[in-house]
Parts: structure tokens; sequence; C-alpha cells
């Protein structure tokens, strides 16, 4: 890690490059000096590819700043906006004088606070979607009444508590809000990293720079997965990661891993992984071993957490590791900048970190094998926004799809390859219960993507219930399992014509037609919404090339270049006929046929 | 007394990492007067940055005495004795 003058002179010697980048807009209100946090933010915002512009409210404008109609800080196009309310600054009673307080004034003093955050989110909103994350109250090292204080249901820190749920309760009532839990860094650093009380006195900056780091790295688990910038998959390596030792020479009754000293290590690391697998992450394995000595551990060692149907696809063999790494990429569908590979060997760390830079690497020298647990989790790297049903199902869905390979390679043809599977395609408009999925989607989606814009919840929410637009999505299924929602469409009508905003697909649901299937669907919609056209766009980035002929492959027409974005085409829907593809076991069209245009 | 040169030109790239401006530009006269962007916010910064460099806290009173390089370079020297 770099020190904090380093930061900055990467900050200085890379203007240009930084300049160059997508702007990351960032407003911060609050009522602290925070100042010092910025090289940080802009360094965590460098290392994901953006270039962050952080814009900082006025010193205890809060109020002010978030409820003024005329205020020109928060432009609508902000990405986030981050708030730092002290409660030292706030209610010097409730976090200095709570002695001095009766239970009436401590009551008082809560339901200010609540109106108070009400007021500044409804504020917030009239200006911006942006995305808000409010750092809660810190929780008092030593409370006013000293051991009372926990004996009591009204001490300090159960009104901390409450004035923290009631902050919870306020941003519950808006969508794209977080609540930043600041107890959890104290906890992390402890009392005497987390704060200094010098710069407090010198200059309301209340936090040591440790601190300021570690706010900075927690606030960009949110901004990463706000950018789709997450990971999605884990790649291990076996031998001294998973277990101790080296399987093929100490055999399995060997290696160590167990409930007991030193296997424990290994075995609270086990579950550390298949935490991360029950919310969505996709494990594989890579390690230069018999792949048959590998497997002998998975299935026969009797404290092994982590079994075959964790793993979603493995490499194990005596080739080297970045060609190994590109086949597992390939294997599951993803890019190789979604995958943290894992290693205790310091060669294959740097042969990828040389070979393939969109890697991120988590090196794991076994002499330290009881750090591993947080050298992994606390850099929040597949942290999510919210853990939806199809993350919970995501592993059994690449396992599925790996015997799915499997069989197409059996497959003497497409077609009867395509029945056996049985696919049901079902597809409705946008509800409360999709919404967060499309969501998702349109954050992590990066091949199959035409326009590749990220929307959040909220967003999506205003196109589906907006007067212009539909929101469609496609869930699929097959006899090896449910894929959940995989695809989404937003259509904009405008002037008798259905613009395609957004089309993407989830890449481990395509090679079954059903991105012909939701087109088909989106264009049957516009017809009976009234258009007379559909417009397809398709913007280039780094990685979606994949769908670059995909409107043409589709029937659509008249290419038209759209200065420095990319390409529209349209669609004649007077020619439109609804058609999908038959080898479908069933399509499931939800979608009320008596709607009128739009 | 006095710093050694080793600290001294370490001191020069903390001042000019923080405060963006070119290593050559910085001298023992670098002040806020003379160095663009040198603010009380800046100041913090620098003294952050400084701290870790070095492995040392100063007390309150020495950080509100830091103003300028001059500054910096005795109450650095203070406190790496004291170290």
């Amino acid at each position: 890690m770099n020190t904090y003058s380093q930061i900055q002179e990467v900050l200085n010697t890379d203007r240009t490059i930084i300049d160059g980048l997508p702007k990351l807009n960032l407003v911060i209100l609050r009522n602290i000096t925070l100042e010092p946090i910025e090289p940080y933010l802009r360094y965590f915002a460098y290392e994901i590819g953006l270039n962050a512009e952080v814009r900082f409210g006025t010193y205890d404008n809060v109020y002010q700043e978030a409820v003024e109609e005329n205020s020109s800080l928060i432009p609508s196009l902000t990405d986030a906006v981050l708030l730092f309310t002290r409660l030292e600054t706030l209610s010097w009673g409730l976090a200095k004088g709570f002695n001095g307080l009766s239970l009436t004034q401590i009551q008082e003093e809560k339901q200010r606070l609540a109106q108070y955050f009400h007021d500044i989110l409804v504020g917030i909103r009239a200006k911006t979607h942006a995305m808000i994350l409010w750092h809660g109250f810190e929780m008092p090292a030593y409370p006013s009444l000293g051991i009372w204080d926990s004996q009591i249901a009204s001490g300090q820190v159960a009104v901390i508590h409450d004035l923290n749920q009631l902050l919870k309760d306020s941003l519950a009532q808006f969508s794209n809000t977080y609540f930043v839990d600041l107890n959890l860094i104290q906890s992390r650093l402890g009392l005497s990293h987390y704060y200094d009380a010098r710069y407090w006195y010198l200059a309301h900056s209340p936090y040591a720079r440790e601190s300021l780091s570690e706010i900075a790295t927690e606030d960009f688990k949110f901004l990463r997965a706000l950018k789709g910038k997450n990971k999605k998959c884990l790649v291990l390596d076996c031998d001294n990661v998973l277990w101790g030792g080296v399987v093929g020479e100490e055999g399995l009754a060997g290696i160590k891993l167990g409930k007991t000293y030193p296997g424990s290590i290994y075995y609270e690391f086990q579950q550390t992984i298949l935490n991360l697998y029950h919310r969505g992450v996709i494990l594989a394995l890579c390690s230069k071993n018999n792949p048959e000595d590998v497997w002998d551990v998975f299935q026969k060692h009797p404290d092994m957490l982590l079994r075959e149907e964790h793993i979603a696809t493995a490499q194990i063999n005596w080739q080297d590791k970045a060609a190994n790494l590109r086949q597992i990429a390939s294997d599951l569908n993803i890019g190789l900048d979604s995958i943290v590979f894992a290693d205790d060997s310091e060669f294959e760390i740097d042969l990828i970190r040389k070979e393939l830079p969109e890697v991120t690497t988590l090196h794991l020298p076994s002499e330290k094998a009881f750090a591993f647990s947080d050298e992994l989790i606390s850099p929040g790297w597949f942290d999510t926004l919210t853990i939806t049903e199809e993350d919970k199902i995501r592993g059994q869905a690449y396992k599925a799809e790996a015997t799915r390979k499997l069989m197409y390679s059996k497959a003497t043809d497409l077609e009867s390859y395509y029945r056996s599977l049985e696919l049901v395609a079902e597809i409705r408009l946008a509800d409360a219960f999709i919404i967060p999925r499309i969501a998702q989607l349109t954050q992590k989606t990066n091949q199959f993507n035409l326009t590749t814009r990220r929307y959040s919840e909220a967003e999506i929410q205003a196109f589906a219930t907006g007067e212009s637009y539909d929101v469609l999505s496609l869930k699929l299924g097959d006899r090896f399992g449910d894929l959940g929602i995989v695809g989404a469409c937003i259509l904009e009508y405008r002037n008798g014509k259905a613009l395609i905003d957004t089309f993407l697909f989830s890449c481990r649901a395509l090679g079954r037609k059903a991105e012909e299937v939701l087109l088909n669907c989106c264009l049957y919609v516009a017809k009976t919404r009234g258009c007379t056209a559909a417009v397809g766009f398709y913007y280039p980035t780094r990685k979606n090339a994949q769908v670059e002929g995909f409107y043409p492959s589709q029937g659509f027409e008249n290419p038209l270049d759209i200065e420095n974005q990319g390409k529209s085409y349209q669609y004649n829907l007077e020619k439109f006929r609804k058609q999908t593809p038959e080898f479908y076991k069933n399509i499931v069209f939800d979608i009320s046929l008596n709607m009128g245009p739009k | 007394m006095s710093v050694n040169e080793g600290i001294r030109q370490r001191v020069f790239t903390v001042v000019s990492n923080v405060m963006g401006s070119p290593l050559d530009s910085i001298n023992e006269g670098s002040s806020p007067d003379n160095i663009m962007g040198w603010d009380s916010l800046k100041q913090l910064n620098l003294v952050l940055a400084l701290e870790e460099e070095f492995g040392l806290f100063f007390n309150d009173q020495q950080i509100a005495e830091m103003l300028n390089v001059e500054l910096i370079l005795l109450t650095l020297d203070e406190a790496l004795q004291a170290k």
C-alpha cells in the first residue's frame, strides 16, 4: 500500500491519464473538516479506472445545501452524495452533555434529528437520484454514565443506537440510499487509530489518517458496486491455500485441515470462501497438481467444507496459470477483470500480474495463513449493493452450465441439443420484485450490453412507472435449473418510435437464442404500443465487441453513425411478425395484450 | 543542529507531492507565500503525510507552528531527537 504522500505523487504524475478517464462525480456534505480524505477517494477511483471529482459542501452547512432549492453544489448528474454528520456538531447534548439531559430532552433531540434526516433526504432527492451514502453515528468508547450506561434502557449507547436506527428508517424511505457503518471501521482500527484528537481541536477534523483511508475504502465498496466494478469470481490455488501442505507429497491424510491447529486455520478459511459462494461469488480452482489428487481431497477428506458442487470450473494441470486463467474466464464466460486470483506462490502471483494485469491478485503467503480470511474479505471486492435470489443460486447455475457444456459437446446437432435442454423463457414487465435485479444487471453486464448504461434501482423504478417507457425482463430456466432473470430491455417511446435505450443479457445465459426471444417480444410490445419503427443503438466499449453485429443480424437496417458514440439501426415494425425459436419448450409472455399506445 | 540531507530531501519530496509542485521548486524557503495552493487544508494533508513518512506524531503545538518548510525542518529535528 502506498503512503499518503506517494498516493498524492501518483495523482500528480498521472494527471493527464486520469483526466482522460470517465468521471466519478462525488459531493460531500459534512459538518466536519474532511478535505484530507480527497486524495484517498481520487486514488481509489483511479484504481478502478475512474476520474473522481470531489466537491465539498461548506463546513457545517449540510442542511442548507441539501434543502436549499438554488444550491448548485449537487448537480443532477452526481454519482454519489456522501454525508458526514458528526454528532458532536449536530447535537452537543447527546454527544458530550448527555448527563445533563432529561428523558424528555433526549426524546426531543431524537425527534429533531429524525426530522433533520428526512428533510435532508427530501432535499437531495429533489436535486438528484444519485447514490446517497450516509455515514452513521459512532458509539462512544466511554459512555457518559460509565458502567451504568449499559444497565439502563436510555443510556448514551442505547440512544445513539436508536439514532442510527432512525437514520436507517429515513434512508429506507428513499431508494439508492445506504447507511455506512462507521462503527465497523472504528472496531477494525481500534479507538486510538480511529480518532485524532489533535486535529479535532486544531481543525474540526476528527479522523486519523488511517481512518480516512479506511472510510474511503468502505465508501468504494459501494461505489465499485454502483459502477459494476466489483468482482464475480474467486479462483483458488489448492495446496497451502485450501489446506496446509502439498497433497501430492503428503497424501490425503497428511495435509493440514480440520478442527484443531494447524488445520483449523484452513478449515476456517474454507468457511469464509463458502460464505462468499452463498452470496453469489463463483468459485474456481487453478492448481498445479494431478487432478485426481485434488478431487480425492474434495470427495474424501472428512473436514473439507468446500465440495465439488461448489466449484464451477477447474484447471488442475501443470500448464502455466495465465493460460489456465484465460480458460477459466472463457469457460465461465466472464471477463478477466471480474476475477480475483488467490495463490500462496509469489512466482504465480507475479506471473499473473505481468501476463494478465486485469486480474486482481491476492498473495497468500503460508507463514501468514492465520490472516487469509481478513486478506480476502477486507478489500470488499465481492460486495454487492443487494443480495438477490439470483445471487444465492448463482453457484449452482454455473455448475449446471458446465454440465450443459458437456452435453453440448456430446450432442450431434445444435437443434437437438437445444431441445434436450427443455428451455423455458418468461418475459414480463418490471415490477417491484424484479427491479433490483434489473438494476444489478445494468450495473454488472459488460459483454452482451448494447449501450452499457448503468442504472440504479431508483432509475429503473422511474422507467418502469414512467409515461413513455417500458422495462422488460426475461427469466430463463431449463431442466438443469433456474437461471433467474438474465436479460433486460428498456424501451423509450418518442415520436412514434421505440428507442431501445438498453438491451442486455447475462453472459451465462447466451447460446440459447434467448436474446432473440427477448428482442422479438420487445418489438412486439413496441408495435402494440403503436410504434411504426424501433431504433437500436450500439455504443462500443472495450468489452462489448461481440454485440456489434447484433441488430443487423436481427433484421435492423439503415445504420447511422452517431458522432463519437456508436451506431443506430432502424427496424420497420410494419413488417414485424412474432416469431420465436421452435426448440423452446415453453415461452411465457406475461404482458397484458390489451395495452394501448404510450 | 539541523536534520541531515537525506531527511531534508524526504521532506521536500513530501511537500512536493502534497502541494502538487515540482520537486525542484521546493527548498527551505518554501512557504504558503510562494507555493500555489498551500492553504490551511493542504497544511493538514502535509502534516499527516510527514507523520506517516517519519513514523512519528507531532503534538498540537508543533503542528500549529509548522507553517513553512524551514519551520517544518526545525520541528522535525526536534521530534526525531525526542523519538
